[in-house]
């Protein structure tokens, strides 16, 4: 009987530890999560005390590093050499960013699935048939030839893993705990998937499959009607008309013939091993920087102002930090896993990036010779292809995925347009590809004294091209369209380009100094809002479309009337809530409106668009109509036309759309051919008008408070998983919207606010939302968020030396050698 | 006693050993030490320190990390969530109390008191 129960009892425990100690998908093994020693409760943190001074003594530092911290979190890095600052750099982000340092660049170099499982295989086979790997490795190479990079990134990736090293499990950020992982070690081709990455997010796409869909349908005359390369109705372009192109143009590649489809291709069944439908081209990941001049300011020296729009994510994408040394100090925000800030300012100058929506992923046709895939037709004879093998481990699976990816000297064979079987056989001409050393820009950038300076860093750059604006303390203000962009003839990419012919390739490149930009322009001012980057007298072709012009439009008009400006007068723009849309189109539809008989309801909301200032802000229920309106408007025009699931084609843009109704209110386009009826534009407006009342009501019930516009755009803030709700920010009370200046949609915002006032001692202003902590266990999670919430900036705080006294300033820690 | 003994010797060891070392120094106090209440003395001698071990980094942080992760295993609060996380441990040191008692008693003539009497 004792030994029965003795067994029984072992056999309780011992089953209870089995229990506990494994882990149950998706919960994390319940024994060492639960245990205060070891597990969640250990992530707790409290405020720093101000008063604290911790040393550390860490391996193959050079010299003594000093951080202080101020009370926003913020580090401000004092190191003597460039190693020893990036160590620090990447030791100080590792320690707030740790876990999405190595998610990011998982999801990058697609090594999602070792942790994730097969629920991410596919996200890991998107990442590696787009050669994302190709291009990091590529690119690492040339890093490595530089001194200056190779320092730079042996310094972060030691400074990294000197964090990693010293962490027992019980330290571990508690998304690890939660998927039952440990971090690796940091490697310097991870700082070349993050830029990858960013390329990704922001020239990752491409039209042309859907251009050509369309082009198929419709030919060639409707299509250059529907889809013109300059705006038809509004524009106002980033480098101001009548800048002049006074350089020697060289001369432009001759045009191809477009490729038409044959009647007998199908442009649709992709083979599964092509890469998944894309999401379009979406608005809301774009930008706004501008800088006004000594003469419109009235601290009579320049001011600047950036803000990138990304998806909003906690942490943050971005991270402050300030880098001192003996011939660097530069304020800003970095992006974990890149050393060095991409955008901020130093004691001489300040830049700020937008991107450019250059045409730099093109897809290239290819004819292999047979199935094999070892040979394909270019300039006229077979040409050999090269294949890379691409190996994905999963969690839970005891081989890992295998697939070969073939390569031809466009790039990987990974899309396809179904007219090879069961095989891709479009190539990506992509610039992730382009082998360069795109951090040296921002190395040098974040030493640049000069206007000479700003330029010179930019030639190093490869892409994602950005319009990079500028300002220093001697006066000058300066925007550039920079990137590698490819020299091409009209339209080359504007539909899938002939892989076999030479014609078709990229032929060169468009000079670093001929890239569209303005030093000092006599308007006073420079500014960029993602939009056309010069009008139609610059020599070279970019791309076709861009992205829409209202915001531009809306910061162009408020700087050029503009005089006296201060900081605060840019962080109000920043935060501009006017719809340049609705006054450009609301009054014709209202008009239309007025024309029929409405219900009572109606004419409430009849009633509430009239009045309507066009301001998007938070409260406005106008503008939750009208924003629910204008895209069901567009829909009930082109979906007749341009809606097929099976060849999705592209639609005209919204510019030629409100050309459409406000100048050609007669064309065909408005019938519905699938109804026997002719519609016109006035039905259609009236419709689309009903049809937004009634997604409404639906959504939020009879007009209300509920209709508030922040409520029905129900903009979020999620936690980098986008899976783990509780990390999620609280509900946000925004306004402004795609098109507007205060770029907030529902995921999507301005990820970094920041104005600078050149002078002889900078002052600057900045906020992100979110915090500096990625631990949702610290103080530091969301402190910066009600701030940015409310459109207020935080002043940063930009020292010269460690020991400077200045308020809002913290705790200390020092590196040492070991 | 032995309660108090469990207690503070579990604390220590967690600080370097693996989470699972509560379910082996019950066993090994309760062997060495007779004593009545195998199973309470083993449980309290680990949830009490997870119960004030726990609530001082939920209390330290405002529960900015433990009122969250209660919320991923649908617990309204961090309290509550500390309260699971002390019965968890508790079960462990208690059946490692049990388990001990009655290897004990395989080496023992004498009949023991009662194991889950409150000693």
């Amino acid at each position: 009987m004792k030994f029965v129960k003795a067994i029984l009892f072992i056999a309780i425990t011992a089953g209870l530890v089995y229990v506990l100690d494994k882990p149950w998908a998706p919960a994390p093994a319940l024994g060492p999560f639960l245990s205060p020693f070891c597990g969640l409760w250990q992530n707790s943190e409290k405020v720093i005390d101000p008063k604290t001074r911790e040393t550390l003594q860490l391996d193959s530092l050079r010299d003594e590093v000093t951080i202080r911290f101020d009370d926003s979190g913020v580090p401000h890095i004092f190191a003597q050499n460039d190693f020893d600052l990036f160590y620090a750099q990447g030791y100080i982000t590792a320690k707030d960013r740790l876990w999405q340092m190595d998610l990011q660049t998982r999801a990058a170099a697609g090594r999602l699935s070792e942790i994730l499982g097969p629920a991410t295989l596919s996200l890991d086979q998107q990442s590696r048939r787009l050669g994302m790997g190709y291009g990091a490795e590529a690119n690492l190479k040339v890093a490595m030839t530089d001194p200056r990079s190779r320092e730079a990134l042996l310094g972060y990736t030691a400074g990294v893993n000197a964090f990693i090293r010293q962490l027992s499990p019980k330290d571990y950020p508690i998304e690890f705990k939660l998927l039952g992982y440990k971090p690796e070690p940091w490697k310097p081709i991870n700082t070349m998937y993050m830029l990858e990455q960013m390329t990704l997010t922001l020239a990752g796409r491409s039209n042309e499959l859907a251009m050509t869909n369309a082009l198929k349908k419709y030919g060639r005359e409707t299509i250059a009607k529907l889809f013109p390369d300059y705006p038809m109705l509004q524009e106002s372009p980033i480098i101001p008309s009548g800048t002049a192109w006074d350089f020697p143009k060289l001369p432009v590649p001759e045009a191809a013939p477009a490729m038409i489809p044959g009647d007998s291709v199908a442009l649709s069944a992709r083979p599964l091993t092509a890469l998944p439908d894309r999401a379009p081209k979406e608005e809301g990941i774009g930008s706004n920087n501008w800088a006004v001049s000594a003469e419109k300011s009235i601290t009579g020296y320049p001011i600047l102002a950036n803000d990138p729009h990304l998806e909003l994510s906690l942490p943050s994408i971005w991270y402050q930090v300030q880098l001192h040394s003996p011939d660097i100090n530069v304020y800003g925000v970095s992006l974990p896993g890149i050393p060095s800030v991409i955008i901020g300012f130093n004691e001489r100058v300040a830049w700020g990036v937008t991107n450019v929506d250059a045409d730099v992923f093109d897809l290239y046709k290819i004819k292999f010779k047979n199935e094999y895939r070892n040979f394909y037709w270019h300039d006229n004879q077979w040409k050999p292809t090269h294949k890379r093998e691409e190996i994905i481990q999963v969690k839970g699976q005891l081989k890992p995925y295998r697939e070969q990816i073939i390569y031809t000297h466009h790039g990987p064979v990974t899309d396809s347009d179904g007219t090879f079987g069961e095989l891709p056989n479009l190539a990506i001409k992509w610039i992730g590809h382009e082998p360069g050393n795109s951090f040296i820009t921002f190395y040098e950038l974040n030493k640049a004294k000069t206007y000479d300076d700003y330029r010179k860093a930019l030639t190093h750059y490869v892409g994602p091209a950005q319009n990079f604006v500028f300002a220093d303390s001697e006066k000058n203000i300066a925007i550039t369209v920079n990137g590698k962009i490819p020299l091409k003839y009209k339209e080359q990419g504007k539909f899938v380009l002939d892989g076999s012919s030479r014609a078709d390739d990229w032929q060169g490149w468009i000079p670093p100094d001929q890239n569209p930009f303005v030093k000092n322009p006599p308007r006073g001012f420079v500014s960029s809002a993602n939009q056309s980057s010069a009008d139609t007298t610059y020599p070279y072709y970019i791309n076709w479309s861009f992205a829409p012009s209202e915001r531009a439009i809306r910061i162009n008009e408020r700087l050029q009337a503009m005089t006296n400006a201060n900081a605060d007068s840019l962080r109000m723009l920043q935060n501009d809530n006017f719809s340049v849309l609705a006054r450009t189109l609301l009054p014709k539809l209202l008009s239309i409106l007025e024309t029929r008989a409405l219900t009572p309801k109606q004419k409430a909301a009849h009633i509430v668009l009239s009045n309507w200032n066009y301001q998007n802000s938070p409260e406005s229920i106008a503008a939750s109509i009208f924003e629910t309106w204008f895209p069901l408007l567009g829909q009930a025009i082109w979906n007749d036309d341009f809606s097929s699931p099976e060849a999705p084609m592209e639609y005209p843009s919204r510019d030629r759309t409100l050309y459409l109704i406000l100048k050609q209110p007669n064309e065909k386009w408005f019938d519905n051919v699938s109804t026997p009826e002719k519609e016109t534009l006035p039905d259609l407006v009236y419709q689309s008008f009903n049809a937004s009342l009634d997604t409404l009501t639906a959504r939020k019930g009879a007009m209300s408070p509920e209709w508030e516009w922040s409520k029905v755009k129900g903009a979020e803030i999620r936690h980098l998983s986008r899976s783990i709700k509780p990390f999620n920010a609280p509900p946000l009370r925004t306004g402004g919207g795609s098109s507007i200046v205060n770029a907030m949609t529902k995921r999507k915002g301005p990820s970094w606010r920041m104005v600078v006032e050149l002078g002889p001692t900078p002052r600057a202003y900045g906020i992100y939302p979110g915090g500096q902590s990625g631990n949702p266990g610290s103080p530091y999670y969301l402190n910066l968020l009600k701030t940015w919430e409310k459109g207020e900036l935080n002043e940063l705080i930009f020292l010269t030396s460690p020991e400077q006294k200045v308020p809002h300033l913290g705790s200390t820690l020092v590196l040492q050698k070991r | 006693m032995n309660f108090l003994i469990i207690a503070i010797l579990s604390a220590i060891l967690q600080i370097f050993a693996p989470w699972w070392v509560i379910a082996i120094v019950p066993f090994v106090i309760v062997i060495a030490r007779p004593s009545s209440g195998a199973f309470w003395s083993g449980f309290g001698g680990i949830a009490v320190p997870w119960l004030l071990y726990g609530y001082y980094q939920h209390f330290i942080s405002d529960g900015a990390l433990t009122d969250r992760v209660a919320k991923i295993f649908m617990l309204p609060n961090g309290i509550l969530l500390l309260l699971v996380t002390a019965l968890v441990g508790g079960l462990v040191g208690g059946f490692s109390g049990l388990a001990g008692y009655w290897v004990r008693q395989i080496f023992r003539r004498n009949p023991a008191p009662v194991p889950g009497a409150v000693s």
